[in-house]
């Protein structure tokens, strides 16, 4: 009756030998692939692409959505900009008010969906076009300015691993700690797998809904902290359909659409893998163009992968 | 008043319920006594799971009032029934099919250590332990999705016990338990008593009633007939306060007209649990299968079903060997199966009754891909009147209707491919008295015209009184074959049970 260790993880294994097979097709074909510098590139590639969809990870986990990371990691690199305008006595200011902003727009989205009763997707779905609204009435052209040493820190290392990178590992030991051993973890994949069983047995859904949501929104402002770290300015580009290469990299990772189901490790799967194909189509000089038409690819295979496993 | 000097631990006074037309509880007072058992009976559709639903807050009543422990309450939540000492066993089985069995035994009251991690290691003891008290030793680690229903159905009640509650609400806990499982659930219901734990008993198998309960009361329509001491009804009279006549309980006669074997069964075994299984069917026989929980009953069904594909041994039907590599190959040669847990199998619960029982004959009842509007509501007329199923209308969403009606329009689907054999898993779960020898009643008929049927049940007074042949299950084998007049219960659950082997020919 016990599903084996393979059968229970295959989507997880597959995704991790895909990444193996693109290592060895970059490695055969470009002296570049394998330096430590490229690959430490990726890595903090991944972070910024990571960072998202963690947080969209539990957002499906709940068998919710939210379409709106792309416009609000946009949102909060101009907004982070602004408030920081190259002043390094603003950081601190910037940095606190920019998540405070995500965590303002994830407490609507929960309270939209618990209170009135609206579904994720229409919530999330007005909420791209309002937050990408809001930011192209800000601005059209780059704005504002990081400070130097905020700046700074995007080549900077602690303990020899830049600082994104860090950053990055620690919030996936969070995440999984979070997932795996804590009651609001048990929480999540409970209302996920079954809402009305959740709310018989005394699980404040509602909470725990305002506690996903706007952790996501959360995350999203974080990512947008990171793209100020990296371009210096607030550029109204970044963000630009990033909702669907984070909704795609939790589902390659074997997170159901249904929700209930789905690995912190399974996610980083899918974002490495999502890295790893953008990066090796640059190395290989290969139009951008197909990194779209690949992702679609990826998407569908997942996903029917994901049917064959729950068969 | 004065609640101190209450002799009740629950009062529950003029419930008022309706759902859209529906008035599923009208006026509907009743008290119970702190340490006693006390049933709840009613035909399908009465309004047992909606009061009790009100009761533990997942529904709101329109009015009326509940006074629990002296004291008062407009109405429940769920979290204020649990924590004020009410816990349920719903019907339809309230878990959690990708999570653990520790997990979901303590879901929503996880042990925790400190800033809300769980406690994993303990919540794995407390679970073994508990599911130890009744008997049963799994592995805690096990997807409860993975489970059968029988299991599930003891990590419910494993669930409702680690909440230390003083009042158990149990819905038809025993409707999926058999022999040893059900003494097990006696064992543990006597046990709660003496510690003056207050049980509410819910079950259409009256003998249990009158097994362990102390009193009983009876709604009908959704309105209270009466409460009374058990001792003081006799099955008549009680079966009489249920459906408003006396009900003559015989199980109709077999024709015992045997004809040529349908299916032969060779030596077949899967994965799972089945050993090595053989045996016929013949037309216009009923044979009976008896067994344990976890005896391969099922699992029996779903390999001859084409639902889990054998490791070895053959399938004849009418002589010819068939490999059936999905049940779609299995409906096609015409065989049809009544599953056992209908909510997951058997029906689409958000879709209409009509839309249910329509779908496996949809290419027939259609022109040029449209349906047959005006057909499909004759055929829908017609399965309600041979089926009693208490309905508003074709139109009506199978979610909303009583588990016994559910059970019915289940039977209903599967009839409608006119198959030649029907392989019925559990038929009469949890269906109300009256509809339980309509259904036997329909089962003959189907028989009378040829139609071979292969009857997986618990309820061995259905398989004694039903079935043409009995053969008794254990671990994955058939270790008996017997005839009904020769036999008798305790006969069988000994084979069921015991080690000893009768030979098989
Ligand atoms: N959510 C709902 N919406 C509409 N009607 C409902 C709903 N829940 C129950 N009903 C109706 O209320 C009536 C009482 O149903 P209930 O489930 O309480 O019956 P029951 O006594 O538990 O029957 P059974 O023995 O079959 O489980 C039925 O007519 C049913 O169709
Ligand atoms: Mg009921």
């Amino acid at each position: 009756m016990k599903r084996s260790f393979f059968q229970k993880h295959a989507i997880i294994l597959i995704v991790y030998a895909l990444i193996l097979v693109l290592v060895v097709i970059g490695a055969f074909n470009s002296e570049h692939f394998l330096t430590l510098r490229n690959l430490t590139n990726v890595m903090r590639q991944a972070a910024y692409l990571g960072t998202a969809a963690l947080g969209e990870m539990m957002v499906i986990l709940i068998a919710g959505i939210d379409l709106s990371v792309g416009s609000l990691v946009k949102l909060c690199v101009l907004v982070s900009a602004i408030l920081m305008d190259g002043d390094p006595d603003n950081v601190w200011m910037a940095v606190s008010l920019t998540l405070g902003l995500g965590l303002s727009v994830g407490l609507i989205h929960a309270f939209l969906i618990n209170e009135l009763n609206m579904s994720p997707f229409v919530v999330t779905f007005a909420s791209l076009f309002i937050l990408k609204g809001i930011s192209l009435s800000i601005t059209t052209k780059p704005i504002g300015r990081a400070s130097r040493d905020f700046l700074m820190l995007y080549s900077e290392k602690i303990a020899g691993i830049y600082v994104i990178i860090f950053f990055f590992i620690i919030l996936i030991l969070m995440m999984m700690f979070l997932l795996n051993k804590t009651i609001f973890g048990k929480h999540i994949y409970a209302i996920g797998g079954n809402l009305s069983v959740a709310q018989l047995s005394g699980i404040s859904v509602k909470r725990v809904r305002y506690g996903v949501y706007s952790l996501c929104s959360v995350l999203a402002a974080a990512t947008g902290l990171l793209w100020l770290m990296r371009m210096g300015v607030g550029d109204p580009v970044i963000g630009n359909g990033l909702e669907l290469n984070v909704i795609i990299a939790v589902v390659i990772g074997g997170t159901s659409l249904f929700g209930g189901r789905g690995t912190v490790i399974g996610v980083l799967g899918g974002v490495l893998l999502l890295t790893f194909t953008d990066n090796l189509l640059v190395i290989l000089g290969v139009s951008q163009f197909y990194s779209g038409l690949i992702k679609g690819l990826i998407f569908v295979a997942a996903v029917s992968l994901h049917k064959m496993e729950n068969r | 008043m004065r609640e101190s000097q209450n002799p009740y631990i629950l009062e529950m006074r003029n419930i008022f319920k309706s759902f859209g037309g529906v008035n599923a509880l009208r006026d509907v007072s009743f008290q119970c006594r702190p340490g006693t058992v006390h049933a709840l009976v009613g035909e399908n559709g009465a309004g047992k799971s909606t009061l009790i639903k009100i009761l533990a807050g997942a529904l709101l009543p329109d009015s009326g009032e509940i006074i629990f422990k002296g004291q008062k309450h407009q109405s429940f939540s769920t979290r204020k029934a649990l924590n004020s000492g009410i816990s349920v066993i719903y019907q339809e089985l309230a878990l959690v099919s990708q999570m653990t069995v520790a997990e979901n035994i303590f879901l929503g009251r996880e042990p925790r250590k400190y800033f809300g991690i769980v406690d994993k290691k303990r919540l794995k003891i407390e679970a073994k332990k508990l599911l130890k008290q009744l008997g049963f030793e799994v592995d805690m680690d096990m997807e409860v999705g993975e489970m059968t229903v029988a299991y599930q159905q003891m990590v419910e009640i494993a669930k409702a016990l680690s909440k230390n509650a003083d009042l158990i609400i149990m819905d038809e806990p025993s409707a999926i338990l058999a022999g040893h499982e059900l003494d097990q659930l006696f064992l543990i219901i006597e046990s709660l008593k003496k510690r003056g734990v207050t049980i509410i008993y819910i079950s259409h198998r009256l003998e249990e009633v009158f097994r362990i309960a102390n009193e009983v009361t009876i709604l009908k329509d959704g309105q209270l007939v009466g409460t009374k001491p058990i001792k003081d009804l006799s099955r008549g009279e009680l079966v009489k306060m249920m459906v408003g006549r006396t009900l003559e309980e015989v199980f109709p006669v077999s024709f015992n007209q045997l004809g040529n074997p349908v299916i032969q069964v060779e030596e077949i075994s899967t994965k799972t649990i089945l050993n090595q299984v053989s045996f016929n069917l013949r037309e216009g026989e009923i044979l009976g299968v008896a067994g344990m929980v976890g005896s391969g009953r099922t699992e029996l069904a779903r390999a001859i079903f084409g639902a889990d594909p054998l490791t070895s041994g053959t399938i004849k039907i009418k002589g010819q060997d068939v490999v059936f590599k999905n049940p779609a190959d299995a409906i096609r040669s015409k065989i049809s199966l009544v599953p056992e847990d209908r909510k997951y199998h058997g029906l689409f619960t958000k879709l209409s009754i009509l839309n249910n029982i329509t779908l496996p004959i949809l290419s027939k009842i259609s022109r040029w891909g449209f349906t047959d509007k005006k057909k499909e509501n004759e055929i829908v007329e017609r399965e309600r009147q041979i089926h009693s199923i208490d309905m508003t209308s074709g139109n009506q969403e199978v979610q909303y209707l009583s588990g016994g009606n559910q059970q019915k329009v289940v039977l209903s689907k599967s009839l409608q491919t006119i198959p030649e054999v029907i392989i019925m898993d559990e038929p009469t779960r949890g269906v109300d008295v009256g509809a339980k020898f309509e259904i036997y009643q329909l089962i003959r008929q189907l028989n009378k015209d040829g139609i071979a049927i292969l009857m997986i049940s618990s309820e061995l007074p259905e398989i004694l009184g039903l079935s043409d042949r009995i053969l008794v299950m254990r671990e994955g084998k058939i270790v008996a074959e017997l005839t009904p007049n020769e036999t008798n219960e305790e006969m069988i659950i000994e084979f069921a049970t015991t080690n000893t082997q009768q030979s098989v020919p």
